[in-house]
């Protein structure tokens, strides 16, 4: 065992020499590095792995041009990123898309609101206050197999099978954002709840608070600034997102990109590229700037 | 015990004082993402909603005939693969640029301070641009192929890991370190016999989740031509065959926990 005394060279020792607590792990290493080295001779081996390309020159050259062209070099015309309008009418695009960042977040956060109390351990089995009823028990299980499901199908996967239903537009791209970030979100905000600290509870029940001055004083003022803060991390990974949602129609830039790309319209490309990276640079400083006001909220 | 309750709870008091303005501007925000959405123009579109029945109709039950599941399996293996590759190459660039970004090898000097900022910057930019992007920009230059694929994860990945690890390293207490320090241990030394054992836990359960979320980006790696599950997704979609569509979500959704499993028991075990 580890002490908090032990020096440096127990820790070291222990851990090349795998004891105790971390036998499962080193395990699953071996485990892990049995499988890579599988896949890599699977992928080598096979007939398309694009190995040669890499040693080729033509592939370099291939992607030489690639860059020539992105940046508009011997194109006539001037690129599209040196053009004003091109500017404004793409940033009315990476308006769209920065709203559909902002509507994904928005309903997934609403979503977890509603849901992530009952799919809480502790709440379900009245460990906080209320009392434990079979329904509960069901509705937990029934949530966290919801949270699970969603979370592990990509917002693209969701995007593909939404615009089945819905017309192209915000409202799809933010739907299928918002499902994989309400899972994510979900099972995080309920663990929250899970692993709270018991003592604010404790007291408010001390003094005779009853459940619902429970849930208002002593679950929500914990659970939500941890939850806001999840909402703004996530927002971060969504706003790198919408673009890629965006090309299964769901508009904003990422259908721009598509659109520009199968046209060869290059220097478009490289525009909506810095439009994203502009995007996705606001959307960082805006979030880090939010994170402590929620912190000392 | 109780005491840090009370004063938790009196902060929970200036909490719901200040909650009103917080919740006005976040309801705002809501309010005004709405407005991106063109309202007029139907949100279902002709027939969607027959085809929404239609899909939920077609889970009970999905297409199990042992010719699809053998496709299922087949797909399946092959976005593992590329996850796995992917990952793989991610933690090699990954632990190579967070070393050279945590500032820890060698001693401190304008000219290493230098690199120190190059690295984090490259890692930044990396980590900036989707999988996807990066996915379309690698076959456009280099064409259809595997190794496209698995440079298309590794490179956003490798961003991603490398920010992780250096701050992970820069965050391991000094104490032991001076230990090390004052028994003659070059920088170098401190850095593989200090720093990577004693933040190789976290490193290890962070790279795990990567690795699920590396499952993911192998999937969707479809919408370039590449092979796997979202590949043969689309192609179900694509002829109405919803309850194929089914079965694949399920193998994917099987996948994706299977991985996640795996990576909170590591975790679990590593204590962390």
């Amino acid at each position: 065992m580890t002490g908090p005394k032990s020096t440096l060279p127990e820790v070291a020792r222990e851990v090349v020499a795998g004891r105790g607590r971390i036998t499962f792990a080193r395990a699953s290493n071996y485990g892990f590095v049995a499988l890579s080295v599988v896949a890599w001779v699977y992928i080598l081996t096979g007939g398309d792995s694009g190995l040669g390309d890499l040693f080729s020159g033509r592939a370099w050259s291939n992607a030489a041009d690639f860059v020539r062209q992105l940046l508009g070099i011997d194109e006539p015309g001037r690129p599209a990123y040196l053009e004003l309008s091109r500017w404004a009418e793409t940033g009315k695009l990476a308006y769209k898309t920065l709203l559909m960042s902002v509507l994904a977040i928005g309903l997934a956060g609403v979503g977890v609101l509603i849901t992530f109390l009952p799919a809480a351990r502790n709440v379900s089995n009245g460990e906080l206050g209320g009392r434990p009823s079979a329904g509960l028990g069901v509705l937990y299980h029934v949530l966290r197999l919801v949270f699970a499901f969603t979370r592990a199908v990509p917002e693209l996967v969701w995007a593909m099978v939404i615009v089945f239903f819905l017309s192209p537009g915000v409202l799809p791209g933010a739907i299928a954002l918002g499902l994989h970030n309400y899972g994510i979100v979900g099972k995080l905000s309920a663990e929250v709840v899970e692993n709270m600290d018991p003592g604010p509870a404790r007291a408010l029940r001390s003094s005779g608070a009853g459940n619902l001055q429970m849930l208002a004083y002593g679950i929500i003022p914990q659970a939500i600034p941890q939850f806001l803060t999840y909402l703004l991390y996530r927002w971060e990974v969504v706003i790198r997102t919408t673009v890629v949602v965006g090309f299964v129609s769901a508009g904003g830039l990422g259908r721009e990109f598509r659109l520009s790309l199968s046209f060869f319209h290059y220097t478009d490309v490289a525009l909506i590229i810095i439009w994203y990276l502009i995007l996705v640079l606001a959307v960082d400083l805006l979030s880090a700037g939010l994170r402590p006001i929620i912190r000392a909220g | 015990m109780i005491w840090t309750g009370v004063t938790k709870a009196r902060g929970a008091a200036r909490f719901l004082e200040t909650r009103r303005l917080l919740t006005l501007v976040l309801a705002g925000a809501l309010v005004w993402s709405l407005t991106g959405v063109d309202w007029g123009g139907g949100i279902v579109h002709t027939g969607g909603g027959n085809a929404f029945k239609e899909f939920l109709t077609a889970l009970f039950p999905p297409e199990l005939s042992p010719g699809f599941l053998k496709l299922a399996i087949a797909a399946s293996w092959q976005t593992l693969v590329h996850a796995v590759a992917g990952i793989t190459l991610a933690l090699a660039i990954g632990l190579a640029l967070g070393v050279v970004a945590s500032g820890s090898l060698g001693h401190l000097g304008r000219s290493r301070l230098a690199i120190a900022v190059a690295a984090r910057f490259l890692l930044a930019i990396m980590r900036s641009i989707h999988e996807l992007v990066w996915a379309v920009l690698f076959v456009t230059a280099f064409g259809l192929s595997s190794l496209a694929v698995v440079l298309a994860i590794a490179i956003p990945y490798a961003g991603i890991l490398g920010r992780i690890y250096s701050e992970l390293l820069n965050d391991v207490p000094d104490g032991p370190l001076d230990g090390l320090r004052s028994s003659g241990a070059s920088p170098a030394k401190v850095l593989v016999y200090g720093r990577i054992p004693l933040a190789l836990t976290d490193m290890i359960g962070y790279s795990f989740y990567r690795f699920e979320c590396a499952i993911r980006a192998a999937a969707i790696m479809s919408f370039v031509g590449i092979r796997g599950l979202g590949y043969e997704i689309q192609l179900s979609l694509n002829d109405l065959l919803f309850s194929e569509v089914w079965t694949l979500l399920l193998f994917l959704v099987g996948l994706v926990l299977l991985v996640d499993y795996w990576s909170t028991r590591v975790r679990r075990s590593l204590g962390s």
